[in-house]
């Protein structure tokens, strides 16, 4: 499905076949009103790489994820695929984005495949970071439809086990399969940076597991790097290949054998911290 | 029945169908993202402060339409922008700025001299008073909003489900927002002779929030909503003919009996689904 090596993110404005990390980050500061709810953080995201930010509540993780995506201002640089923020042109079509709160109206008239066909946007479009004539409108004629499309969404499904679900509302899934159907609204078409906010909050252990195994796979055959927020640190360090301990300021980052350590968990959690292990 | 066949030989009744053609497929789509995106009471508002503008227009004896879309418009946009700026929640602004409109409205209107039938007319509707420049501006609009909502669905979709997601998929979320009030706007500012401040809102969500009670798929739900919007206009003149009602409560009446008839016929649908998910 995924047309595009899965072990290089070329940089969008050279020939040269220099590999840059997908995503950079320098001297991220995030301002709520006058009070720094991030300071200073800077990292970057190798290729392939299955990165978690973990560390206490209030710490800025989401606060930093939003920050990164373009959904909050901030002082500092962010660079995605090589490119500054506000120039991604199409290239945002590359990130795939399972936010936190996924709240909608439990009415809403949308079934499982069209969540999951919302997410795709014509391949040629998706990987110039040129921005177009109209930027953003991405307009289409209801009437004629890509015929590349409904193979996509159909594929989509298939991956993450929810074809069966295809024609169920949105809102009579449970809180794990709507976790797969939104990864699935990801995987319709080829990304480079999947970003999870959390994207776990409410899902049993067996579900979480579940989905962790299946992102895993799918990280391995497209190529994504994972960028997530997460709470849990014996999952993490289970999944993730690299771990940034955050509590407003980086406070320690690297694998997790080494990110996770009593002391790092001490520096970023506080004393009263104690941790909690499960087994899968 | 000849009666009313003979009624609808009149050019003034060919037109009041086709103005309820119209404001029924106008409504049915813009309130398919009114009530998904929770707007009911924006319309609503929109709808009611309109008496600031058909009072104005009465003062300074200007035609209705030339000061009622300006002042619509300019009043949607202004409340959104109220509603971006503030920490409030939406509906506490809408209720404190539809109060101050009302009384601003209510004021101009003691100042209006002599004969206000006119003004009465606007706040309960006439559909059989719907001219030809009526239509071809309610027709334009259709058109606009048609163009604009179906060009761009899957981003409308995507931006009413979840902003942020829209948002990290590159759409201009705060303008799709602002266009689609100033066509909401304009919507209601164009029903208004037809239906009346009083009713206006109920094209915009009654059709629609029918749809949304048997819909599983939005595909679904935009062509019910339109096809409801479209029936009920028709069936409601055809009531307002036979029994001699007055046309736009005689439609919202047939709306609201479809919306019943519909809740009805979900709830029934919902008891056997669970009986025999328990078989």
């Amino acid at each position: 499905m995924n047309s595009d090596p899965p072990d290089a993110a070329i940089a969008p404005n050279s020939r040269s076949k220099e590999i840059t990390p997908v995503l950079k980050v320098e001297n991220l500061t995030v301002y709520q009103g006058t009070y720094a709810a991030v300071e200073d953080v800077s990292f970057e995201l190798p290729v392939g790489t299955n990165t978690a930010i973990v560390g206490p509540n209030g710490a800025g993780k989401s606060t930093l994820v939003q920050a990164i995506l373009g959904l909050l201002p901030f002082e500092g640089a962010v660079q995605i695929l090589g490119c500054p923020l506000s120039r991604l042109g199409n290239l945002r079509y590359q990130i795939g984005y399972i936010p936190q709160n996924f709240v909608f109206d439990r009415g809403f008239p949308l079934s499982v495949s069209e969540l999951v066909g919302l997410g795709w946007v014509d391949h040629k479009l998706s990987n110039s970071a040129q921005l177009p004539v109209f930027p953003h409108w991405r307009i289409t004629l209801p009437w004629k439809t890509n015929p590349r499309k409904a193979p996509a969404i159909a594929q989509a499904m298939e991956q993450v086990d929810i074809y069966h679900l295809r024609n169920r509302a949105i809102g009579n899934l449970s809180g794990g399969q709507l976790k797969r159907v939104l990864l699935a609204h990801c995987l319709v078409m080829p990304r480079r940076l999947l970003v999870l906010d959390e994207a776990l909050a409410g899902v049993d252990l067996q579900g979480e597991a579940d989905f962790y195994t299946l992102l895993n796979q799918l990280k391995r055959e497209h190529g994504w790097t994972v960028l997530q927020v997460s709470h849990d640190l014996d999952m993490v360090s289970h999944h993730c290949d690299r771990v940034l301990c955050l509590n407003r300021r980086l406070v320690c980052q690297g694998q997790p054998e080494e990110a996770l350590s009593p002391q790092n968990l001490l520096n970023a959690y506080g004393p009263s911290f104690s941790r909690y292990q499960h087994h899968h | 029945m000849e009666n009313l066949i003979e009624l609808l030989q009149f050019p003034f009744m060919q037109r009041a169908i086709a103005g309820g053609i119209l404001l029924g497929l106008l409504g049915g789509l813009l309130g398919c993202f009114v009530t998904l995106r929770q707007l009911s009471f924006f319309s609503h508002a929109v709808g009611h402060a309109a008496l600031v503008g058909i009072a104005l227009g009465v003062l300074l004896q200007l035609p209705l339409n030339s000061m009622l879309l300006p002042f619509t418009l300019v009043f949607g946009l202004v409340v959104l922008y109220l509603i971006d700026q503030t920490d409030l929640w939406s509906d506490n602004v809408l209720s404190i700025v539809l109060s101050g409109a009302l009384a601003i409205g209510v004021i101009l209107t003691s100042f209006i001299q002599g004969y206000r039938g006119n003004l009465m007319g606007v706040l309960f509707g006439d559909i059989l008073a719907v001219n030809g420049a009526d239509l071809i501006l309610t027709a334009l609009l259709l058109l606009g909003s048609s163009i604009f909502l179906l060009l761009t669905l899957d981003q409308q979709i995507l931006l009413t489900l979840n902003q942020a997601i829209a948002k990290v998929q590159g759409v201009s979320v705060q303008l799709h927002r602002y266009l689609f009030v100033i066509l909401l706007s304009l919507a209601v500012a164009v029903s208004i002779k037809a239906v009346g401040i009083l009713l206006v809102n109920a094209f915009l969500v009654i059709p629609a929030s029918t749809a949304k009670l048997i819909s599983q798929r939005f595909t679904k739900f935009l062509w019910l909503s339109l096809i409801l919007g479209v029936l009920s206009s028709i069936t409601g003149m055809l009531v307002s003919g036979i029994f001699d009602f007055a046309s736009g409560p005689s439609i919202v009446l047939v709306q609201f009996t479809l919306f019943l008839t519909f809740l009805g016929f979900s709830k029934l649908n919902r008891k056997n689904s669970e009986i025999l998910n328990k078989q």
